[in-house]
């Protein structure tokens, strides 16, 4: 399918959300870890003043720093992987893995709205397809279903084969399945070849994808 | 005098460490990770200069820097991101917020805005007690 300039714009802005996003976590990532260094810095001036250093309280800002950096090395990891879906335009997928770095990526969207957002069961599935117009297509699936969810809501997102092709569900536990506008799935749907359907007995609105992808 | 100060971010590892720097520095700080504390603490306390993250899960910061401003217009606020933009700093403004920095921010930086903030704030409350004597002198015909 060709792309439009329409499209290439769609997908710029989808790839600065995403950035916008992680690099706003990395400041509050580095955010910590400064104050934490400067306490420990603190702690220093003082102990050569002649006051004594408490060892628990050097301990917990080390600890702090070290967490931190975790914490900012998963998300760049994931960034890194992120950037890497454009490599090609079409190949063999571990979708599970693509599902679990969008939900990644989303997740500070899903906080923001107060939502908590988690993978369900996964079974193994793999797909030939453009990895960045999938995660695209998937962030705008989770998006959408955020717009009409309320503090406190649990949002779960799951994927399995189907008919040669996959299944992404989203559901929200203990509610009826979640609101999606097609509407707001626009460009990446489309060229993905995908459909969108209400499973109300399983409580999930799921998005198919074909087997054979574009 | 020691600088009371309100300090609103989500980010409790950040919350902890900041404060306690600035309780080293001789300040009288308060602590809310969310905005229903925030408003909780706005109400139960009269505060030199409050330090507010831009962006937090249940309010944005420059609407809470409406509420804040709504009840206590005399309040100097620092608004303090990670996602300074010059759009979002020139609205901040606007509204009456008295500086912004961005995250990680300087506590020497901070310390000086805090203490620029505490000076202002007693000029302003200066300003009302002098206007509420004269007012009284004024509908009192002594």
């Amino acid at each position: 399918m060709t792309q439009t300039p329409a499209d290439t714009r769609q997908g710029l802005q989808f790839f600065g959300r995403i950035s916008a996003s992680v690099s706003h976590e990395i400041k509050n990532v580095f955010a910590v870890i400064n104050e934490a260094a400067g306490l420990i810095e603190d702690f220093t001036l003082m102990a050569e003043r002649g006051m004594p250093i408490d060892p628990e309280r050097l301990k917990k800002a080390a600890n702090s720093i070290q967490g931190q950096i975790r914490r900012g090395d998963g998300i760049v990891k994931n960034m890194n992987a992120f950037a890497h879906s454009t490599d090609e335009d079409v190949r063999e997928i571990d979708l599970v893995d693509t599902l679990s770095l969008t939900v990644a990526l989303t997740t500070r969207l899903a906080d923001m709205k107060q939502v908590s957002l988690s993978m369900g069961e996964c079974p193994p599935v793999s797909l030939r397809a453009n990895a960045f117009d999938l995660m695209q297509l998937l962030h705008s699936f989770i998006a959408a279903a955020l717009e009409n969810l309320t503090a406190g809501d649990s949002l779960v997102m799951s994927v399995k084969p189907l008919e040669g092709g996959a299944s992404f569900s989203l559901s929200v536990p203990g509610k009826d399945a979640p609101v999606v506008l097609e509407t707001m799935l626009s460009f990446p749907s489309q060229a993905i070849c995908a459909n969108m359907e209400l499973n109300e007995s399983a409580g999930t609105c799921e998005l198919r994808l074909s087997a054979s992808q574009p | 005098m020691s600088e009371k100060v309100l300090l609103i971010d989500d980010e409790v590892e950040f919350l902890e460490a900041l404060s306690e720097r600035m309780e080293l520095r001789g300040m009288d700080v308060v602590t809310a990770e969310n905005a229903q504390k925030a408003v909780a603490a706005l109400d139960s306390g009269e505060y030199d200069a409050i330090v507010l993250d831009l962006q937090m899960p249940d309010m944005n910061g420059i609407d809470m820097l409406k509420i804040i401003k709504e009840s206590h217009p005399e309040m100097q606020v620092i608004l303090l991101t990670g996602k300074a933009t010059l759009e979002a700093g020139v609205k901040a403004m606007k509204l009456g917020a008295m500086d912004f920095m961005e995250k990680p921010a300087d506590i020497d930086s901070l310390t000086e805005k805090i203490k620029k903030a505490q000076a202002k704030k007693m000029v302003i409350v200066e300003k009302e007690t002098a206007k509420k004597v004269d007012d009284i002198l004024r509908s009192k015909g002594w």
